[in-house]
């Protein structure tokens, strides 16, 4: 239900946006091309709210692959379909590249409190999220950065893959199906306040 | 897939490239795109025989796991059980890199290849730890690996290094200035290819398998040719007839808990699932180099967790297989998990030595430690089991059948023995292998193929609380019997090296790297290197001083705290 209402303001900004979308996909410039993107995910890297993704700085292969799931429906949302659907795999990579090289905006979210932090942690190592998120949730390649990202973003998609509505990676949803209900705030908290630019740039 | 550029394109390329755009650094460093360079590494032209008599040249470590045969028996004696406590670093090497460390270093008349996560490979100087280059992978955007961006080292022949990439291609570098020669597309990362292993060099090929078990690959172990990068021969781990011979109870004995009516029905209905059946190769194959045949393990099926979507045996997952070596014909194979549901397979690279058959006859054999805890021996004739050790660790509940609640068994999914690589002592008769205790819940779940994403079939959750830890095991290959076992703090991953100096390394996840007596398994010597020691020691000598040297740069598979460094011993 609250994804529902969390939809409904940028739906209307996206109505009109699209149109513009269309014309921006026919030219050849990718600043142009990303400016739609903008629409919902900031001109600064700040989203317009808090359940849409940060994309400035995330990892290059995952924002490929999403795209590339929206257009074929494996990933479901009203707005990215349509959009994903006008690209080609080579504006998708090129979008993806575009965004990976800019800054991840610092959103200001607080530290995760101790207990907090404690319960993430456990939670984290048990079903070894680190083993593709790394050790500062800094993702790489076609994985994704979690580390912060809008804490109600994360939470919704930690949900959504669990109930199988996010249905684009099956072992996502199986790990969430593994993991006990109360566990989901605080990784979505812990994960969501934790600044990890000091660890940047290390190894690709 | 299988796109290769020519030598000639790269070369090409190079050329211009070192024209256009080579950048002069502060000092005498250059830099092309890929690789600084800082000076000429001397690295002499290694030779098939240099590589061939590998298992008693003192002064080189040429393979992965020390020499065709992977016995990891270092022959040298300078440092032995009298002087051991001596032992200090030389020099340590910090890379660019603070994540997982897994390789093996490569040492060739004083010149030290290592690799790291991501990628990079370093061309040191032996004896004091200074840089000659750095190659950094440019690394295309899709990268699809599980269990961290690892990489496990180099393989040299002639004048070329060459290394596996996370992004599924398997480069060629000129050894003395690590310039890019050749690479070759072996698969597409976009479906789950990605390469960690070192390749191995042998006869002018390159063999190498493939990761993806967990993403629905087809697997593989492939030659190519060393000078062009062209293919030789592939073969398929997982063949078009998958379904074997039904088997109902493992290796040792153990009921599986098929449902084998279940399972045929289902294979009436979907067909054979060989086409994303997994499979994948994660470590080096033996070389026997008398009857040029290879010996290696295959890994699990995908999905990990659920068998209901890929009914019959799953050949030749969990299993050691053996091909020719010039046609990668297929020779012999034995299935250790028939239709494995646990992940626990078979990664850690097997070991040829001679050992004692059923009736006490000395015949040529092959030996492997399963992720199940125990260590296989085989004839290595056709492949047939031999015996089996005791088990290394607590297997209770071994096979209880994954729920969709989860239900908890020993080993957990990571083992018993993980890829860590064993090493054998010929001499006293003896195999060493480390150990994880970590109890986890198996979890089922139906999904169907998701065209190269993540695909367990479920999940294996470490149960939050439980005590977790390792263990160092001798074992008696010539009897089954654990010679001696030492308990670890922490659960072990990385592996082994023996010396005839009467010793044997391994590290552990804190921090300490520690040489064992190999004959009664006493601590005589140990270091705190600050992050996790979770890669396999090596050793060589230069201007007659013998050398141990070891990663310390922690493991992302089970978050041991990471590090960057290389670190050279002697004992003076």
């Amino acid at each position: 239900m609250s994804r529902i209402l969390h939809w409904a303001l940028p739906a209307a900004l996206f109505a009109a946006t699209l149109l513009v979308g269309a014309e921006a996909f026919a030219a050849d410039d990718i600043e142009q091309k990303a400016q739609i993107c903008a629409g919902c995910h900031g001109a600064d890297g700040v989203p317009i709210n808090n359940t849409t993704p940060v994309i400035w700085g995330q990892d290059e292969g995952y924002i490929y692959l999403q795209l590339r799931d929206f257009k074929k429906g494996a990933r479901k949302n009203p707005l990215m379909e349509p959009i994903a659907a006008q690209l080609e795999k080579a504006d998708m990579f090129a979008l993806a590249a575009y965004f990976k090289k800019k800054a991840w905006p610092n959103l200001g979210q607080p530290s995760a409190p101790g207990d907090v932090a404690a319960k993430a942690e456990s939670a984290a190592k048990s079903i070894g999220c680190r083993g593709c998120h790394l050790d500062h949730f800094q993702g790489d390649g076609s994985t994704a950065r979690l580390a912060g990202q809008w804490q109600p973003y994360l939470l919704n998609t930690m949900l959504a893959f669990r109930d199988g509505s996010r249905g684009n990676n099956p072992g996502m949803s199986d790990l969430m199906k593994a993991t006990p209900e109360d566990d989901f705030e605080p990784l979505s908290k812990y994960l969501a306040g934790l600044q990890i630019d000091q660890y940047l740039g290390h190894g690709r | 897939m299988g796109s290769c550029k020519t030598a000639a394109t790269i070369v090409g390329a190079l050329a211009l490239s070192l024209a256009g755009s080579t950048l002069a650094l502060a000092g005498d460093e250059t830099e092309t795109a890929a690789t600084t360079l800082t000076r000429e590494a001397p690295v002499p032209s290694v030779s098939q025989e240099q590589l061939s008599g590998a298992a008693t040249d003192t002064n080189n470590f040429l393979h992965t796991n020390g020499n065709y045969d992977q016995t990891r028996y270092y022959q040298g004696k300078q440092i032995n059980k009298s002087n051991v406590s001596k032992l200090r670093p030389a020099w340590i090497f910090q890379t660019e890199v603070k994540e997982s460390l897994e390789t093996t270093p490569i040492v060739v008349d004083g010149v030290m290849y290592v690799t790291t996560s991501f990628n990079h490979v370093y061309a040191i100087d032996a004896k004091t730890g200074e840089q000659f280059w750095h190659y950094k992978h440019k690394m295309g955007p899709v990268t699809t690996y599980c269990c961290g961006p690892n990489n496990r080292g180099v393989a040299i022949y002639k004048d070329k290094v060459y290394m596996g990439t996370l992004d599924a291609k398997l480069v060629a570098l000129d050894a003395k200035t690590g310039s890019l020669i050749w690479e070759t597309q072996l698969a597409d990362p976009e479906l789950g290819y990605s390469e960690t292993m070192a390749p191995t060099a042998v006869d002018g090929k390159i063999l190498i398998g493939t990761n993806g078990g967990e993403y629905g690959i087809r697997g593989f172990v492939r030659a190519y040719d060393a000078e062009t990068g062209k293919q030789v021969w592939n073969f398929h781990t997982t063949p078009e007839d998958s379904t074997g011979v039904w088997a109902t109870h493992d290796a040792t004995g153990k009921d599986m808990h098929r449902d084998i009516a279940a399972e045929k029905a289902a294979l009436k209905k979907m067909g054979d699932p060989y086409k994303t059946l997994g499979g994948g190769v994660w470590q080096n194959p033996a070389v026997d180099l008398k009857t040029k045949r290879i010996y290696f393990v295959v890994g699990n099926p995908s999905p990990d967790l659920d068998g209901s979507i890929r009914p019959g045996d799953n050949l030749y997952t969990d299993s050691l297989v053996s091909l020719d070596l010039d046609t990668g014909k297929y020779a012999c194979h034995f299935q250790y998990i028939a239709h494995d549901v646990w992940d626990l397979d078979s990664v850690s690279p097997p070991i040829l030595v001679d050992v004692k058959d059923k009736d006490g006859k000395t015949v040529p054999g092959v030996i492997h430690a399963g992720k199940t805890g125990n260590v296989y021996v085989h004839n290595r004739d056709d492949c047939s089991l031999i015996r089996f050790s005791e088990a290394m660790v607590d297997q209770t509940g071994m096979w209880t059948l994954p729920t969709a609640e989860g239900a908890p068994m020993l080993p957990g999914a990571n083992g018993g023995v993980e890829w860590s690589v064993m090493a054998a002592n010929p001499d006293l008769g003896l195999t060493y292998a480390v150990n994880l205790h970590q109890p986890m819940t198996y979890h089922v779940e139906n999904s169907p193929y998701p065209g190269g994403k993540l695909w367990l079939g479920g999940a294996f959750k470490i149960i939050p609380g439980s005590e977790q830890f390792g263990n160092v095991t001798a074992v008696d290959y010539n009897t089954g019997k654990i010679k001696w076992q030492k308990k670890t703090p922490l659960p072990m991953m990385g592996g082994v090296l023996a010396t005839a100096g009467g010793l044997v390394y391994t590290g552990e996840g804190d921090g300490w790297f520690r040489a064992y007596d190999a004959e009664n398994g006493d601590v005589l010597w140990s270091f705190f290197a600050g992050a996790g020691v979770n890669a396999p020691a090596a050793a060589y000598s230069v201007d007659g001083k013998e050398y141990i040297v070891v990663g310390a740069g922690g493991n992302t598979q089970i978050d041991f705290k990471r590090g960057n460094n290389i670190i050279a011993f002697t004992a003076d």
